[in-house]
């Protein structure tokens, strides 16, 4: 009940002209960076933030949380017309998307998957009301040790999912808390790791290096592929038939379901959510033999499980103040250059904040459904953009974001040296997420583990006396072990479920 | 591809002993409990194994033949696109604390998009003009973001 009072004062806020344009304009910007193939959500957000930098800290959230899901959202529509994912989450749907575009029911494919995503990020909303509030009491309750073994737990959950790649995953978590020590020490006030450097004093910027790993490095890559694409489906309408809503109303309902349990664990990843929907609902089916085929039950689950993953994964954001992704990473950064530190105390020291976001989710929802349906067609047109203009334009937005928030050259080199950095990695596979979530995490876990020790003494024995910080630290260790020493067997997804 | 990631490897070794050693000059425990090197030292250390065990588990993968056909570093007619974008822009952060956002911008819009394909000089003009004072006057009047002004104050 409290909850809901809180969210109607939040509704009331959220619905003012100023909010309502920020959630307009980030819907918008966001479904633009899902369109555009290769710039992927986490890159797309953090190229915005300048936007938002003369923007109050509500505008300023709730404008890059519209970035995100429309985000989420716009990669759907060059999955449908042209068989390219915008961005990753989006790869499922181009199995049977692309398929109904070929038969002509393009409209359909691209009318469903925003019903779905609207339906999914919705119900997703509903449910971080409920969970959001009572999982933030919990935590209000942990300490510093306990703090620390969740940070501990988050990174190890995004560890886990790099599959086969786990070494160089851990690798680059510990890589990424290195980089995080850089800068004044967050219990004593030393300077560490500086060598002289003035920059080096407020720690390397998590934007500029953000953008580089992610903007400057996708750029790099598609230059060297120099990516054309070509509109190649007719759209005549964009709604689906009744028959084919009632078709995909179960697929809806089970994608939500998937979508939003998944979105609550941390480092699944947007892809996973989307892959297993379809699985499910592919096995399931009396008629499996139409999946692959544009049976449009595969893009109905696989875009609600999309958008209830998106909304869903920023519970424990806000309730824990645990980024579950990279984009949820620069989102939790956003809130902190705004001043905002997510977790717990988010729910009782700013609940007029924390409520008017949540309840823009609801708005922007919304927004992206009467938005996109008639938008198509337009945002179809933006992939024929020339790269040359769309490179150098998307450039200068990560020079000025880069810039911008510290007024310093010096974040453009960092920019640019973790865009060559981010390009190498990528080539050689080492994955990148763990690295971005280590370096949000590390001072914060660095705090909470040097406040526990000075409590008990130096003694890591406290961890013993604490049963809830000892279990978050011991499950993620041994599911990690499990995980590298499993049977092959044992593998719950199949590639050949998506053929 | 299995060259490459030895290499890298053998980088983030490098980077963690390094770490291992800068920390080791900071105080692990003072009077109060662990001091400014107690993180980075242990981090060092985990980094350090993790990186030989990556080593070890790179090195003893069987080969595979496609792997030889990977490149890393650009190559074909995309390492020109590539080197134009890194050079430009390492260019233009060196010139904008001289001339400013403005006349910088202007001379790395125009100089990218040629280097990228665009022929049509008026599309070219069009662009570096709205990309550079355009953006400028946007940022700095709508969104009070400042920009680089450099030497010149422009």
């Amino acid at each position: 009940m409290e909850a809901l009072t809180h969210l109607l004062h939040g509704f009331a806020a959220a619905l003012s002209l100023n909010n309502l344009l920020f959630a307009f304009a980030g819907c918008m910007l966001g479904t633009l960076i899902g369109v555009l193939p290769g710039l992927g959500p986490a890159a797309g957000t953090a190229i915005l933030i300048p936007l938002t930098f003369s923007l109050d800290a509500t505008g300023a959230i709730i404008m890059l949380c519209a970035i995100y899901y429309g985000a989420m959202y716009g990669g759907t529509i060059t999955s449908v017309l042209i068989n390219v994912p915008g961005e990753a989450a989006s790869v499922v749907t181009c199995i049977d998307g692309h398929q109904m575009a070929r038969q002509g029911r393009a409209g359909s494919a691209l009318g469903i998957a925003a019903i779905g995503s609207f339906v999914g990020g919705t119900l997703a909303t509903v449910a971080l009301v409920a969970v959001a509030m009572p999982l933030a009491s919990l935590a209000l309750k942990f300490g510093p040790a306990e703090f620390f073994a969740l940070m501990v737990a988050g990174l190890c959950l995004v560890v886990g999912l790099a599959g086969n790649n786990m070494l160089a995953a851990l690798l680059m978590t510990v890589i990424g808390l290195l980089l995080a020590m850089i800068g004044v020490d967050p219990v004593r006030g030393a300077p560490r790791f500086t060598f002289g450097v003035e920059e080096f004093y407020d720690g390397i910027g998590f934007v500029p290096v953000v953008m580089g790993l992610f903007g400057i490095a996708e750029l790099l890559l598609a230059a060297e592929k120099r990516q054309t694409h070509m509109i190649n489906a007719e759209l005549k309408t964009w709604l689906p038939t009744a028959k084919e809503c009632r078709q995909s109303a179960g697929a809806i309902g089970r994608g939500t379901v998937v979508g939003f349990v998944l979105g609550l664990i941390p480092g699944v990843g947007a892809i996973v959510p989307t892959f297993m929907a379809y699985v499910l609902e592919k096995r399931i089916s009396k008629t499996p033999e139409r999946f692959g085929k544009g049976a449009i039950e595969g893009v109905a689950t696989a875009e609600t499980a999309n958008n209830a993953y998106a909304n869903a994964a920023m519970v424990p954001l806000l309730a824990l103040g645990i980024p579950s992704s990279p984009t949820i990473a620069v989102l939790m950064g956003a809130f902190i250059i705004n001043g905002i530190t997510p977790g717990p105390f988010l729910f009782t020291e700013q609940p007029a904040l924390v409520w008017t976001v949540i309840a823009s989710f609801f708005i922007g929802n919304a927004l992206l459904l009467v938005l996109n349906l008639p938008l198509v067609g337009l945002w179809a047109k933006l992939l024929k953009v020339p790269f040359s203009y769309m490179c150098t334009g998307i450039l200068i937005f990560c020079v000025i974001g880069a810039y911008g928030l510290k007024q310093s050259l010096f974040d453009v080199w960092v920019m640019l040296g973790f865009g060559i950095l981010g390009y190498l990695l990528r080539k050689l596979d080492f994955p990148i997420a763990p690295a971005i979530l280590a370096l949000i995490l590390g001072p914060m876990m660095e705090k909470s583990l040097r406040t526990t020790l000075e409590i008990s003494g130096g003694s890591f024995a406290i961890f013993l006396d604490r049963p809830l910080a000892l279990a978050m630290l011991v499950v993620p260790v041994i599911v990690i072990g499990f995980l590298i020493f499993k049977p092959r067997s044992l593998s719950p997804l199949r590639e050949s479920d998506v053929e | 591809m299995r060259q490459g990631r030895l290499i890298a490897t053998g980088a983030m070794l490098a980077f963690c002993l390094f770490a291992l050693w800068q920390s080791l000059l900071l105080s692990l425990t003072d009077r109060l409990g662990p001091g400014p090197g107690f993180f980075p030292f242990w981090l060092a250390l985990i980094g350090i194994v993790l990186a030989v065990a990556l080593l070890i588990a790179t090195a003893r993968e069987p080969r595979d033949p496609s792997d030889d056909e990977t490149r890393i570093l650009p190559h074909g007619p995309g390492a020109l696109r590539w080197l134009a974008i890194v050079a430009l822009l390492a260019a233009a952060t060196v010139a904008m604390a001289v001339v400013g956002f403005r006349i910088t911008m202007l001379v790395f819009n125009a100089a990218l998009v040629i280097a990228l394909g665009e022929r049509r000089w008026w599309a070219i003009a069009l662009f570096a003009v709205l990309g550079s004072f355009g953006v400028y006057y946007v940022f700095t009047t709508w969104l009070d973001v400042l920009l680089p002004t450099g030497w010149l104050e422009f």
